[in-house]
């Protein structure tokens, strides 16, 4: 038992990896069909009169849809659990029993970050191999490369979010404190990212990039916010561990 | 000396949670530090656990950090692990230098073999204090910080958890206020207020010091009238009623009591449910010296 086994054990027995790979899979599988069949649907509806036209669907809607729904559910998901693994601090007896057990906080951090991105980079590939196959069935093979280039990004969007739930869980002491402001930080930066030029620095921007590059944005467009996030992922673990040491039960 | 402090402070703002504490657990001691709510009794522990610093003074300790392991008030775990591997994981965490059937054997020594694998959600008030000195001990630490092991449980889980601090062969540290508690496990005791360290030493030198020839007399009567007596006798010094059949009559010597105290209670008539002389214990000696 040791705590890389820990933070395993709480991701199964809690069935927070249970939950994270079937939101991720279940919208894979359903927004490629959403796109399909979206006029249909529409068309189902009750509409007063007015009659919905849309284009056909391409391949980019399909994982367009996708990406949509994951980066907000999705998104919540990943950050709540993270936020749930790095609050220790939550309740003092079982920061405790870890406190003064370990030769420094990175020795809890790191198993807890490992782990948690770990998981939630394993749902995001389930869940865009899902969306692959479905849009490859209902609207046709979207482009590997650009495919694959999209997902190492949303992986790396991803490490940064965990980072960011790291660094939070340092500052405040609750699950959902934690997990609050990771999530206010993220939507500050989305909107933020929306309102100019700055959005192609943001890391919030590597989140949409899976269905930008199918859709047939350039890949160097984002690899500004690729280097920013890559050092902001450093920049908050090395916070999150430094906040944690000076943090007093 | 195992553990000492010098001049140890800790403020919050404009409290001062302890002032100049200069401790001094002896190797090898139970040391009792007793207060009352709010005496600085767990700021303390905390920070010769080193999970908060000091505002100003020094600490000294005789083995290094990883051998000191330390049990909070109301120990808690993640409920999902097993009482097992909650032990394993305290084991696996401090590097002990002792055999992976250590496990087993502290689990074993605090009556949790049969619930080992369970979950510990699933754990009573007791099971879970137990579970934690099993976690604290089972890397054989040289020196232990209890923080009132045994306040939160029923009269049965702190006959348990108090048999087996006495077991333990450490150095040991137990804050408490509950005072019998300390007097019937500790050698050594310190009494804080309000952050200060009154008294420190040897619980003997401290009761033995203090004592108060004194006898206890409990009547069937109502004891007004056998105290108005008493009161009259010369070899008496005090009489003080410690409820409405219970005496406490303080004489000049034991040894002159047990000859006069017998008659002057035949001569007043009085119905004598028992006599004994009385010990000074722990709490008269706390509440003299924090009142």
């Amino acid at each position: 038992m040791n705590l890389w086994r820990l933070e395993w054990l709480r991701l199964t027995r809690t069935r927070r990896l249970v939950a994270l790979l079937g939101v991720y899979a279940f919208f894979g599988l359903t927004g490629p069909l959403t796109a399909r069949y979206l006029e249909d649907i529409l068309g189902a509806v009750d509409t007063g009169g007015v009659r919905v036209e849309l284009p056909d669907p391409r391949p980019a809607d399909g994982i367009a849809q996708y990406v949509g729904n994951i980066s907000q559910v999705g998104l919540i998901v990943v950050v709540l659990i993270a936020a749930s693994a790095f609050a220790v601090d939550a309740r003092r007896e079982m920061a405790v029993f870890l406190r003064t057990r370990v030769s420094g906080v990175r020795d809890v951090i790191v198993p807890a970050y490992v782990v948690t991105t770990g998981a939630a980079v394993a749902a995001l590939l389930l869940g865009s191999l899902a969306a692959w196959y479905e849009t490859g069935v209902l609207l046709g093979p979207p482009p590997v490369a650009r495919m694959l280039t999209g997902i190492g990004l949303g992986a790396l969007f991803l490490a940064f979010a965990v980072a960011a739930t790291a660094l939070a869980a340092a500052v405040v002491r609750g699950v959902l404190a934690a997990a609050g402001v990771t999530l206010g930080v993220l939507l500050a930066m989305a909107v933020l990212g929306g309102a100019g030029d700055v959005g192609r620095w943001l890391p919030t921007t590597l989140s949409g990039a899976l269905a930008g590059l199918v859709d047939g944005t350039a890949p160097s467009s984002y690899l500004p916010a690729t280097a920013v996030t890559v050092v902001g992922t450093a920049a908050a673990l090395a916070g999150a561990v430094v906040l944690g040491e000076r943090r007093e039960l | 000396m195992m553990l000492s402090t010098a001049a140890l402070s800790r403020r919050y703002g404009d409290h001062v949670a302890l002032d100049g504490v200069d401790l001094a657990v002896p190797d090898g001691a139970v040391y009792g530090l007793v207060g009352p709510n709010g005496a600085g009794k767990t700021t303390l522990l905390a920070i010769l656990a080193g999970l908060r610093r000091p505002s100003s003074g020094t600490i000294s300790c005789g083995c290094p950090r990883r051998r000191v392991a330390l049990l909070p008030d109301t120990p808690q775990f993640d409920p999902w692990l097993t009482g097992r591997e909650v032990v394993a994981l305290a084991w696996q965490l401090v590097a002990a230098p002792v055999p992976a059937s250590r496990i087993d054997a502290v689990l074993q020594d605090m009556g949790l073999a049969d619930a080992a694998d369970r979950r510990v959600g699933g754990y009573s008030r007791g099971m879970l204090q137990r579970l934690g000195l099993a976690a604290t001990v089972v890397g054989d630490p040289e020196l232990l910080l209890l923080d009132e092991p045994a306040s939160a449980l029923d009269p049965a889980g702190r006959r348990e958890v108090l048999d087996l601090i006495a077991r333990l062969p450490a150095t040991t540290l137990l804050s408490s206020h509950i005072l019998a508690d300390v007097q019937e496990v500790c050698d050594t005791v310190g009494i804080l207020r309000a952050g200060r360290l009154l008294y420190q030493g040897p619980l003997d030198a401290l009761l033995v010091g203090r004592a108060v020839p004194a006898y206890q007399v409990r009547l069937h009567e109502p004891v007004d009238r056998v105290a108005e007596r008493l009161r009259t006798e010369p070899w008496v010094t005090a009489v003080e009623q410690d409820n409405g059949q219970s005496l406490r009559v303080g004489v000049r010597s034991l040894a002159e009591a047990e000859l006069l105290l017998p008659r002057a209670l035949a001569a007043c008539d009085a119905r004598v449910i028992s006599l004994a002389p009385r010990a000074a214990d722990l709490e008269d000696v706390f509440l003299e010296l924090t009142s």
